[in-house]
């Protein structure tokens, strides 16, 4: 009854043809038949951001969306962040600052990170952590990540002015 | 987690929406940004047969200006809310508020006919749409209906919109140039708050009129503070007048015990929150 369809989605810049389950989640898609791992699946229901990806250009929680729903659209996950083995600048600033320990949440952090640099954002201190309270670190107690995330803010926005 | 199996269905346009409810008989939901449709299928608390997904249906989420009334559209975004020029000049009230939901990820995919439609007795936008006096546009198989907020918000996760409707479009009177605010407890940024406060006002010559005040957390849906307004209306705001106010609260209110808070801590919360409400639009830091 409720049968496959057939996707064509872009995801890190490459063309992806796939046959999915309705009820497949796009971070499942992702992870189970992409073999993207860097996506981390967390609570599933929309809490902690750690499936954070940029739908086109957007960040946006995996868990909350069907794969079905990718078709057509561009999906860039946290591998397609550095570019032939060098990192990019948000990867860089989080290594500089200290902004991970164990890692499980930085994929998510990177992605909505990567997104406000692009949108050329220079956020600091609370506005700061206010775009970020969709992403949950049980580590780092969010200082460090603050930190890198102002630091590639500044970098990459002052370059835009 | 995954959802159970379902039927999905990507309409073009309104007509097929309904087509597709139909043809599900009630058992089928509406997919808009599936920022509470989705958490709670992945639960399982949800199983619908049939899932009908409405991102695909051109111009459902423009906003325009006619007659000096905002229509908008029912899969406008949170952050398309947050960034329409026309929603900051004439409803400042939504353009405050929606910056309260959630989290920025969810503010890129959550809708506001979503968020009507779902009804959290403590969500923001139907506070808003409840305090503004909103009237929402629902299409059905016997053509289109307006339902004011007041008839709108029907209890908790319970609206007007019946299982083979769908809600298309929320008209606002437009507020251009109000002094709004919203008072809110949360515990953290970005969650549902335990009470809140809405309140937008037009302010001339040290007069305050046009008064519209909601609250929710007193009830199972937002309240219009209809006694509040009228006690303020065409009044000079002073603080021995917010005193005063701050005791007047809505009508019918019954609020519950939940996580969050008890009744009797919410009740104890209103008048505080009133006072830092009009506190806040008389020191204009609202907005
Ligand atoms: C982490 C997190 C934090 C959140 N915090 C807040 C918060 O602080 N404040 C707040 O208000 N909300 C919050 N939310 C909920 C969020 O606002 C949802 O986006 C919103 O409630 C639903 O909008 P949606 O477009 O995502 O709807 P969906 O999830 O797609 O749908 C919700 C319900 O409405 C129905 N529906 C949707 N559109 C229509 C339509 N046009 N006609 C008829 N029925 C329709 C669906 O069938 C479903 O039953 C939070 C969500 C998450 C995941
Ligand atoms: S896994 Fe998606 S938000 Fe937690
Ligand atoms: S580094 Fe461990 S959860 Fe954030």
């Amino acid at each position: 009854m409720s049968g496959t369809h057939r996707i064509k989605v872009t995801v890190n810049g490459k063309l992806y043809e796939a046959e999915v389950e309705s009820r497949r989640l796009l971070v499942d898609f992702l992870r189970h038949e992409l073999m993207l791992y860097g996506t981390h699946a967390g609570c599933e229901q929309g809490a902690c951001g750690a499936c954070t990806v940029q739908f086109d250009g957007r960040a946006i929680k995996s868990c909350l969306m069907l794969a079905i729903q990718a078709d057509g659209h561009e999906i860039t996950t946290v591998e397609g962040l550095a570019k032939d083995g060098v990192l990019h600048d948000v990867q860089e600033a989080f290594r500089n600052a200290h902004g991970l320990q164990c890692g499980f949440c930085t994929p998510g952090f990177l992605m909505v990170a990567a997104a406000l640099g692009e949108e050329k954002k220079v956020l600091k201190g609370d506005a700061l952590r206010k775009e970020l309270a969709g992403n949950l670190c049980r580590c780092t107690g969010y200082a460090n990540i603050v930190t890198a995330v102002e630091t590639y803010l500044e970098k990459v926005g002052g370059a835009a002015q | 987690m995954k959802p159970g199996a379902f039927e999905y269905v990507k309409a073009s346009s309104v007509e097929e929406v309904l087509a597709a409810l139909g043809r599900f008989d009630g058992d089928a939901r509406i997919l808009a940004g599936g920022q509470s449709l989705m958490p709670l299928m992945n639960m399982r608390m949800l199983r619908p047969a049939g899932i009908i997904d409405i991102n695909g249906i051109p111009d459902l989420d423009t906003i325009r200006l006619e007659d000096g009334r905002v229509h908008v559209g029912a899969l406008t975004r949170y952050r398309m809310l947050e960034t329409s020029p026309l929603i900051q000049e004439h409803l400042p009230l939504v353009a405050h508020a929606v910056r309260r939901v959630a989290d920025r990820q969810v503010r890129n995919r959550g809708t506001l006919g979503g968020s009507l439609c779902h009804s959290d007795p403590a969500a923001q936008m139907p506070l808003c749409a409840q305090t503004l006096g909103a009237e929402m546009v629902i299409a059905g198989p016997k053509g289109r209906r307006k339902v004011a907020a007041i008839d709108f918000f029907q209890g908790a996760y319970t609206t007007a919109v019946d299982p083979l409707e769908m809600l298309v479009e929320i008209v606002y009177p437009a507020m251009p140039g109000a002094r709004v605010t919203l008072a809110q407890q949360t515990r953290r940024h970005g969650d549902f708050p335990t009470i809140s406060v809405a309140a937008a006002a037009i302010v001339k010559d040290g007069v305050w009129t046009n008064w519209r005040i909601g609250m929710g957390g007193l009830s199972d849906r937002p309240l219009p503070a209809a006694s509040l307004c009228a006690f303020l209306e065409g009044k000079p705001l002073t603080e021995a007048l917010i005193a005063e106010a701050s005791q007047i609260l809505p009508d019918n209110i019954d609020p519950i015990d939940d996580v969050r808070a008890t009744a009797e801590y919410r009740i104890s919360l209103a008048p505080v929150y009133i006072s830092r409400a009009l506190t806040a639009l008389l020191k204009g830091e609202g907005r």
